[in-house]
């Protein structure tokens, strides 16, 4: 029985290893024809790009590199550089399933992005191949809601209230990201769906600092399906910052003028104690000169 | 029964005699002094030339800003100090034997903290804005805090030399009827009418003790501030929290070796056989064999701290101490300089005036390159690398303006104390009196 136990394992390792021979060999990797076909709802632009190139700096570059530099990592089989010919080669929608379900040593980032951060890295992606040209889907015969938002804060459950219309309707099952913008980038606050009201929340962290009066700049996106929708809008919903100057007060590091108190002190006190003593004593030298006669 | 306090067979006429003797202007010292004034003269000639091109003349650039200047600056100091421990500490503790050589360590202490300031002047491009230290100088700036305590302590060393000589003076102004006309105007306004009364002694005891205990605070922070002067900086080998008593303990072993190479010439050129004995060399090198100890103790920490680690920059530092660029001069700082002296003089006679005396100029030129060591390699090696300089700024070495300059520091400390050991006798007359006196009423 022993024995055999251990035949049986060696049988398994070599069934992995065919199993692995066969995924390098068979080297292309096709998606399947429905999703081959899928194409972007948002036309790609200069918005999208930024993103994607946030994301694919994020998640991408430790195996596939800087695009156009040909410095992936090398492995088998290689991930190739995203800036490559026989990369761009594929439709968008290969892409986007590729990146969606992964394969291999290729990670699945299903759970990782939405939908519309997906189609962000493709238009990155696309941004290195000059020649490409977007191909958008027929939109005849369908609508494209055109969504309002109103934000406000609700500063007692500390949320931020995204309401988003379409002609004065309520939309529900749309879905809202909301951000605070920053000098650099833009920092997530988080993302929710839109109830049956038109109405999605978005926690806010209540120790988020924003600026002397607490505003922060917000700016959230709606999408569903095709339609899209994006405001920026300064609110007062973060903890104001109270800005000091550097050198304000008095500092080690500062002017004479503002020098520490105790050290003012410390440092007159002691020198003019001193010198003190020492005028005591040179005055008093006369005495010595007063007592020659003996009383 | 003890050599150094056994002067049983002297009569007071001998001793006035014999340490009144060294206050002429014979013609060895007119030779001496003519020799010393010349080599100034010399010197002074290339500061002249600083004076008027700046410091440019110097091996000094914006890396290495502290060169053999402030090195020997912080040298003096540390010498200077000497005087405290000798008079003051021992003095205090009743330690008899020093006292016929406690006025030679305050002679050494007063013209090495009067030269130290001199030598803070020469490190300055424009010396002619020295007011504007005072002027616009930052209370919170260790530098000012140096310039307050070397003040002041020159002048208590002044008066520690001063006060418990004037006896002494006294008797001059009384002995000495063949000095020139001026030298005795001086010693009758100096010895302030003294009398021998007993009040006068009351008052010179007095004063005498309350400059003994303030000179112990002022000489600790004059050095402990110059260590501050490195230590409140943010650089690798400097930022220390152990600077100040490492200074300390590393100036009182130059002050020794100073004190004691004083001793020596003043015995043999002064015939003070009877006075400066044996005996005192052997305490001396006794002391110099504590404080030495206590000095290696403190570069042990300095070095094993901070070199234990394995990539701080102050293990670089230390790295480059102990086998890189400066290990040369470090090691025969460390083992010339301070170990295998202090071995030898555990040993009794190695503690006799000749040898302790080579041993002692041994000690006090390594103490000197310590001194080159702690200053300027550390600022060879900041934070951010040296680029893009011109070249021979990644490097130092003092130019020979930059050297004259310091052996002039050093012609005049000894043309001060050749010049008040010719106007003062070196040898405390009273207090040796009183002592053979006390000795022989016992
Ligand atoms: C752990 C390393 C790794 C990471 C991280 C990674 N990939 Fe890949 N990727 C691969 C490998 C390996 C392949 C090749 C898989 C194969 O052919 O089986 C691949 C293949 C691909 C392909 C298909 C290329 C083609 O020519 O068919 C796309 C598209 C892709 N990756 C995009 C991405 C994007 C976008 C990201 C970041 C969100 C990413 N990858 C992150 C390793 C990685």
């Amino acid at each position: 029985m022993k024995n055999n136990k251990g035949y049986h394992i060696i049988i398994l390792f070599c069934l992995c290893f065919l199993a692995v021979a066969n995924v390098n060999a068979q080297s292309d990797w096709q998606a399947p024809a429905e999703e081959n076909e899928k194409l972007s709802p948002f036309l790609f632009d200069d918005d999208m790009v930024l993103e994607g190139r946030i994301a694919y700096e994020n998640s991408c570059t430790s195996c596939h590199g800087t695009p156009g530099q040909d410095d992936f990592t090398p492995m088998s089989p290689p991930p190739g550089d995203p800036a490559a010919e026989q990369f761009q080669a594929q439709s968008d929608g290969s892409m986007f399933y590729k990146i969606k379900m992964g394969r291999g040593t290729m990670p699945k980032f299903e759970d990782a992005f939405a939908d519309d951060e997906l189609w962000n890295i493709v238009a990155y992606i696309r941004s290195f191949n000059e020649d490409y040209k977007q191909e958008l889907p027929n939109m005849e015969g369908v609508v494209i809601p055109e969504y309002a938002m109103s934000l406000s804060f609700d500063e007692n459950v500390d949320k931020l209230v995204v309401k988003v219309f379409a002609e004065e309707l309520p939309q529900p099952e749309v879905s809202v990201s909301a951000y605070v913008m920053g000098t650099f980038g833009k920092h997530l606050l988080g993302k929710a769906q839109t109830n049956e009201l038109g109405i999605a929340y978005v926690d806010v962290d209540p120790t988020l600092p924003g600026d002397e009066e607490g505003k922060v700049n917000v700016m959230v996106k709606a999408t569903k399906e095709f339609a899209r929708a994006k405001v920026e809008k300064h609110m007062v919903m973060a903890k104001p910052t109270e800005r000091h100057s550097a050198i304000e007060g008095r500092h080690i590091w500062s002017t004479d003028r503002m020098a520490p108190i105790w050290l003012k002190i410390t440092f007159f006190v002691s020198v003019f104690g001193v010198w003190f003593a020492l005028l005591f004593i040179v005055f008093g030298l006369r005495n010595i000169k007063k007592a020659r006669e003996e009383a | 029964m003890n050599e150094t306090i056994a002067k049983g067979h002297l009569s007071e006429e001998q001793i006035d005699k014999d340490l009144l003797k060294n206050v002429n202007w014979g013609g060895k010292f007119k030779l001496w002094m003519g020799f010393l004034t010349v080599s100034l003269i010399i010197c002074l000639y290339y500061y002249y030339q600083q004076l008027q091109n700046g410091l440019g003349v110097t091996g000094l650039h914006d890396y290495v800003s502290w060169g053999i200047y402030i090195s020997n600056f912080v040298f003096f100091v540390a010498t200077s100090l000497i005087g405290m421990l000798v008079s003051s500490v021992l003095g205090m503790m009743k330690v008899e034997w020093v006292r016929p050589v406690a006025r030679i360590a305050e002679l050494v202490a007063l013209a090495f903290a009067m030269v130290a300031g001199l030598i803070i002047i020469t490190d300055m491009g424009r010396p002619d804005r020295l007011l504007n230290v005072f002027i616009h100088g930052r209370v919170q700036s260790p530098i000012v805090w140096d310039i307050a305590v070397v003040v002041t302590y020159v002048v208590i060393s002044g008066l520690l030399l001063y006060i418990p000589m004037l006896p002494d003076i006294a008797l001059c102004r009384d002995k000495l009827n063949n000095v020139p006309k001026w030298q005795q105007k001086m010693y009758r306004s100096l010895s302030l009418g003294w009398n021998n009364t007993a009040k006068q002694f009351r008052l010179m005891n007095r004063y005498t003790r309350m400059l003994l205990i303030l000179i112990i605070p002022i000489a600790l922070s004059i050095h402990t501030v110059t260590s501050w002067l490195f230590a409140m900086t943010l650089r690798s080998g400097w930022d220390s929290p152990i600077f100040g008593p490492y200074f300390v303990s590393g100036a009182f072993v130059a002050g020794c070796a100073a004190v004691i190479i004083a001793m020596f010439f003043f015995r043999n050129n002064y015939k003070l056989k009877e006075y400066i004995t044996a005996d005192h060399f052997d305490r001396m090198g006794k002391l110099l064999v504590l404080v030495a100890l206590v000095y290696v103790y403190f570069n042990i920490n300095e070095i094993i701290v901070p070199g234990y680690k394995a990539n701080t920059a102050d293990a670089k530092h230390v790295h480059e101490m102990l086998y890189g660029h400066d290990s040369v001069m470090f090691w025969l700082v460390q083992l010339g300089g301070l170990v295998i002296p202090f071995l030898l003089i555990l040993f009794k006679p190695m503690r006799k005036p000749l040898p302790l005396t080579i041993i002692a100029v041994v000690i006090l030129a390594g103490a000197w390159f310590k001194r080159v060591l702690i200053v300027v390699p550390t600022q060879l090696a900041p934070y951010y690398p040296i680029q893009n300089v011109p070249e021979g700024w990644t490097g130092y070495s003092p130019t020979t303006p930059e050297v004259a300059i310091t052996v002039a520091s050093f012609i005049l400390v000894v043309m001060i104390i050749t010049v008040l050991a010719k106007l003062f006798p070196v040898v405390p007359i009273w207090e040796v009196k009183e002592d053979m006196n006390h000795k022989n009423n016992k």
